[in-house]
This record gives C-alpha cells, structure tokens and sequence, in this order.
C-alpha cells in the first residue's frame, strides 16, 4: 500500500505541476531535501539504468528461459502462494481472534460467560448488553470526551503544526535550521522523561483553579479540559511530517505568489496547502489515533467522571466491576470500533503516514 | 543641449531610483518574510518549550531533590540515585523491563519481517491481510489489553479452553508470578507486529527488484536471497525500527496497568509503573525524576550500541 501511497502522492505532484511548469525540474532537487523521499528517489533513479540493462540482457535470454521451465515453476510459484496464503491466513486469524471474542463476549448471555469451556458463537445474542452497560457506566460521557479531546488535538495539530511546518520548509528566516533541530530533539524525548513535571506545570498553573499567580492555593488545570486539550495539543512529530511535506512542493508557487503581493499566512492556507491534502489527512489520522488512544495522561491529569475519556473510563469500570464481563467487552468495542472503522475506510492514509514515519 | 543633458540626468536618475526601489522594496520584503516565518513558527515553539523542553530539564533539576508537591522542593544531591540502587523492587522492575523489551522487540520484528516478505508476493488477499496484521496498532492499548485480560481468565478465559481442547491443564496466567510478565510480553509481541511489518514493506519496496532477478538468475534460492540480500537491504529499516520499537517497549505502560497492576508480587512491574507510583500514589516527585532519568539512560545508551552495531547508517 505504500509504494501504491507514494506513487498516489506523486501523481498528485504531478497534477499540480501544469500549474508551475518549469517547477517540475526543481520539484525533484526539492524532494532531495526531503530526507525519506531522496532516499527513495535516488534509490529509483539509480535502478533505472540498471533496470534498462537488465531488460535489454534479459530480452535473448527470455525466449529460451520461457521454453525451459513452462508449467512446473508456474505450478512451484503457484503451489508456494497457496502455502503463504495459508500461512498469512492463519497468522490473520491469530492477529483477528481477539477482536472476534472481545465483540462475541459483549453479546452473549451470564450463563453462557459462566461455562466452560465456553462455547465460541453465543448461545442467545443479547443486543441489550449494549444499553446495560450504558447504564452501568457512562460510556456515552467517556465516547463523547474522548471524541471531543481527539477532534481538538487534530484540529490544533492542523493549523499550528502545519503553520510552523510551512515556515520551516518554506520561509527563510533566521534561526531557522536551530529551531527545526530544536524540534527534532524534542521528538526523540520519550513521554516518561516529561511527565512529572507536565503534570507539576498543569497543576500549579497559574490563575486557575484557585491558583494564585505564583500558581499556589489551588489545583490549576488538574480536572479541566484545559489539561486534556492544551498539552497534549501539539507534537513535534507532527511538525517534522508537515515540513517535510511542504519540503516537497515546487519553489515557484511561493516565488509567484509573493510577487503577486500575498502575505505568508495566505501562501499557506491558499496555496501550498491545498497541494499537500493527502498529506494532511495524514497527520490527522494519526494525531486523532493518538490521541484517542491516550491512557496515562487523562489518567493523570482527571479523576471527575464527567471528564474521563473512554479508556480511562474503561480501565475505571473494570477495577470497579472486575466480573461484568459481558458489560466491559461492550464498552471495550465502543472503544475500539471508532479507530476499525476510520482505519478501515482511510487505511491508505494511515499506512502511508506509518511508512513516512518509518522511513524518514 | 541642455536638453539631452536634462534627459539624460532624468533617464540617469531614473534608473538609479528604478535600480534602488526594487532593493529597497526587497530588503523590505525579506524582513518582512522573516518576520512571518518567526510569526508562524512561534505557537509551536512556546508549546514545544513549555511542554518538553522545560519539563525535560525540569526532570533532571528535580532529581536531585525531596519533592513531596504539598512543600517546596529542597536539594538532597544524588540520594533519589541512591536509593534506586538499592531499590529491590526498582531493581526488579527495571529486570522486568529489560526482559520485556529483549523479548518483544527481537520477536515481533522476526514475525514481522517475515509477514512483510510474504506480504510483498503477489498473492491473494493481500490488502486484507495487512489490514489485519495492523489492527492491534491502530486500537488502543487499554482496549487490547481488556480483551487479552478476559481471554487470560483463569476460569472461563478463551485461552485456557484452547489448552483444555488439546488435554492441557489450565493456567493462571497473569496470577501465577512465573508466568505472569510471559502473558504480558505475549501481548506486547501480539500487538507490536504490525507497526514493524508495515516499516519493513515500505523498506521493501525499496530493493532493487534486479538484484533478486539477478540472483536466480545465479541459481541462489529464495531463502538464500532473503539471507544476502533482503536482509542487508533491510538495514537501515532494521535500525530505525530496533530505535523505535526499544524506545515503545522500554515506555510499556498501558496493558500493565490493566493486565497486572504491576503484579503478582511486582512480578510485571515495569520503569515505567514504578514511575507512575513515587509520582502519583506516593506523590514523591523527586525519586520518580529520578527513575525518569534512569529511564531515559537506558534509552540513550541502547540507542547509541545500535548505532554502533549497525553502522549508523539509518539516512
């Protein structure tokens, strides 16, 4: 899917060339800045000769190569398929099965969770499992919060990583190269190196909660959507993909634009980032992933049921309830459909962000 | 005469101010843009100061502190180190840690290579295969962990019916304290394959397909192919992944924290847990900088042999 990805994503290049025609032969060296991309594109320039040599020494060889071996190496590949395809199929199944339980177990009935060894289908599908279990938790509080969180922290991520991105990639301006270097470091710190004094900086926030401006007397953002929204908001990760996506568009556009006397906020909204679409669509999965399936910080920083998010909720409910399993497979599957499902239907992009991600 | 003379001043002039103008307008402009640049920069900058940069020093700072919130932090020079050294259940933890990482990371990255070669043949079903072989990566921790808990039950748990199908005695997998962190590094290994397989396909795609061409042309086998050249093709993947997979595995929280709450006897508690234990239920700020530095130690050190090892040549 990715090589589909990136051929996709160079299609799309080239769709936007006609409007910069001498921009195609810069789009190239602009790639090279692209650390992953140069990587590739230089691999791809320098098979073509190769490939040219290899085709033009496998043309004699071809006929009789084609005359030796007919039918049995087509049937070795074929017979070879069949054993991978078995083999993948029943690593799938490894890999499916406990989604097929988790979503088996939330329809099923207590006498029927209480044999064993327990049956694989349900005996009766008990639907209301699913409105019980609301009942029991406020599953829907939980889905909405966490819904709420990840639609902020993409939304936040879109505008203002994207913004720094462009200008990294685009703007030449002094402390450029040791603010991006900033943010690269940053990107390599891991989450437990900052997280006691993250949750020290939110609880002794100045002016709220009770705070005073020394940031004393009160518990500052701690149960807030502040805390949920704010830090967790933007990532360095973010801002490295978005330059290098912009690293990867024609110089021209911005040259052409500047001339015509656009200011830099409206280059980026209005020109360069309607060509890197896919791109955004991206970084957006990919934050809202991460974000919907963020544990220890909500953890941390809420203890009022009405803001905890989903998988918080879920760990709550199970210490509470350790035996409703039925109940807590139900709400395990609110948890985990929404991120089946948009994965399912924008796999191409998720899969094209873990790869730029992987190969940067 | 004069006239000429006037024109030719005029024309003169004109293109000085003609050659001026544009400079100055461009000098203008530049400063203009570099003003925009710092503009559009400056959120993400603030964000990233005030919520890395300051907390990472902030955690080395407080290391060397008593810090309990309710008081002001006061210094105590490396007693915080001190005591993890002779931390048993620190030690333990970090055991465990080390355990987890050296038994996901090296087996889900094989399973993964080997799912990533398979899945670059042109066979069946391949879209739906890889979809699947990623699922656990785009659903949360927290839920994966749900299920693996209920599948782990010892008296109506999915796993011990598949043990009881073949004539197997039942298990108390994550209560049993020599089983327990096996279950969780399970998980992990479950869970971790598709990231790394997806890295490794891209990585694929990247090889030459002449060298393989070449290959059999030479009569080398494709076990042979995959061993001299797939391999070293895959290098560089193979760095970025190790980096990446060892940083996850060393920061393995979530599926403890529901699993096992660091149990039996802190049979799985990770760096990690303990961390989230001086800082959050003990309130002891300092110790857990402390443990976050130790932490962060093995992730630079293991970093840096692997750069080592392979070269370094992961750009």
């Amino acid at each position: 899917m990715s090589g589909e990805g990136t051929s996709e994503r160079s299609g799309r290049r080239s769709a936007a060339e006609p409007s910069a025609e001498q921009a195609r032969s810069r789009a190239r060296p602009g790639d090279t800045s692209g650390e992953g991309t140069s990587e590739r594109s230089g691999r791809r320039s320098a098979a073509e000769p190769s490939a040219e040599q290899a085709r033009s020494r496998a043309r004699p060889e071809d006929t009789s190569i084609a005359e030796r071996r007919p039918a049995t190496t087509r049937q070795r590949g074929r017979a070879r398929n069949v054993v991978l395809t078995v083999v993948l199929g029943v690593g799938a199944f490894t890999m499916i099965v406990p989604f097929l339980w988790m979503v088996l177990t939330s329809v099923k009935s207590p006498e029927d969770l209480a044999t064993f060894p327990p049956s694989f289908w349900p005996d009766e599908w008990v639907w209301s499992n699913y409105t019980d279990a609301l009942d029991a938790a406020p599953f829907g509080t939980y889905f909405r919060n966490s819904l709420i969180i990840a639609t902020g922290h993409t939304s936040i991520t879109l505008v203002f990583a994207a913004m720094a991105g462009y200008a990294l990639a685009r703007i030449p301006f002094r402390g450029r190269e040791f603010v991006f270097m900033g943010f690269v470091a940053m990107l390599m710190i891991p989450t437990y190196t900052k997280i006691v004094p993250q949750f020290l900086i939110v609880k002794f926030m100045p002016l709220f909660g009770g705070n005073d401006i020394l940031g004393q007397g009160g518990s500052g953002w701690l149960n807030t959507w502040w805390a949920l929204l704010i830090p967790g908001g933007l990532s360095p990760f973010a801002i490295f993909l978005f330059r290098q996506f912009y690293l990867s568009l024609p110089r021209e556009l911005e040259e052409a634009a500047r001339i015509d006397g656009l200011g830099e906020l409206r280059i980026w909204a209005q020109v360069y980032t309607p060509l890197i679409k896919p791109a955004i669509a991206t970084v957006a999965l990919l934050t809202f992933q991460d974000s919907w399936n963020n544990f220890l910080w909500p953890l941390l920083v809420t203890t009022r049921d009405d803001l905890r998010v989903i998988q918080v909720g879920l760990a709550v409910f199970q210490q509470q309830e350790s035996t409703a399993w039925a109940y807590l497979m139900a709400g395990t599957t609110l948890a985990t459909v929404p991120m089946v499902l948009l994965f399912l239907v924008a796999q191409r992009y998720f899969i094209q962000g873990f790869a730029n991600a992987g190969i940067k | 005469m004069s006239m000429t003379t006037k024109s030719l001043e005029t024309t003169a002039g004109d293109v000085r101010d003609r050659a001026r103008r544009p400079a100055r307008g461009r000098r203008s402009s530049g400063r203009k843009l570099r003003r925009a640049g710092w503009l559009m920069v400056m959120p993400a900058v603030a964000h990233t100061i005030v919520w890395i940069a300051i907390p990472v020093v902030a955690t080395f700072v407080l290391s060397f502190t008593d810090y309990e919130v309710f008081s002001a932090p006061s210094f105590i020079g490396l007693d915080n180190y001190v005591e993890l050294w002779n931390d048993d259940i620190f030690r333990k933890a970090t055991w465990n840690t080390v355990v987890y990482t050296f038994f996901t990371v090296p087996f889900s990255m094989a399973v993964a290579v080997v799912v990533a070669v398979f899945l670059n043949q042109k066979i069946r079903f391949r879209a739906a295969f890889r979809a699947t072989f990623f699922l656990p990566q785009v659903t949360a921790t927290v839920a994966i962990a749900m299920v693996w808990l209920w599948m782990y039950n010892p008296q109506y748990g999915l796993i011990n019916a598949v043990l009881s199908f073949f004539g197997l005695p039942s298990q108390a997998w994550l209560d049993d304290p020599d089983l327990a962190l096996w279950s969780v590094i399970l998980v992990g290994i479950w869970q971790g394959i598709g990231m790394k397989m997806l890295i490794y396909l891209a990585a694929l795609q990247n090889i030459d397909p002449n060298l393989y061409e070449a290959a059999s042309l030479d009569g080398a086998s494709s076990v042979r192919q995959f061993f001299s050249i797939t391999l070293p093709m895959l290098k560089p993947a193979t760095f970025f992944v190790f980096v990446v997979s060892i940083i996850g595995a060393f920061q393995v929280f979530d599926q403890v924290y529901v699993l096992t709450d660091g149990g039996p006897a802190n049979a799985t508690t990770m760096m990690t847990y303990e961390v989230y234990r001086a800082a959050f239920q003990d309130f002891r700020m300092g110790l857990a900088c402390a443990q976050s530095v130790v932490l962060f130690a093995f992730l630079l050190v293991l970093t840096v042999i692997n750069r080592r090892l392979t070269g370094g040549d992961d750009q």
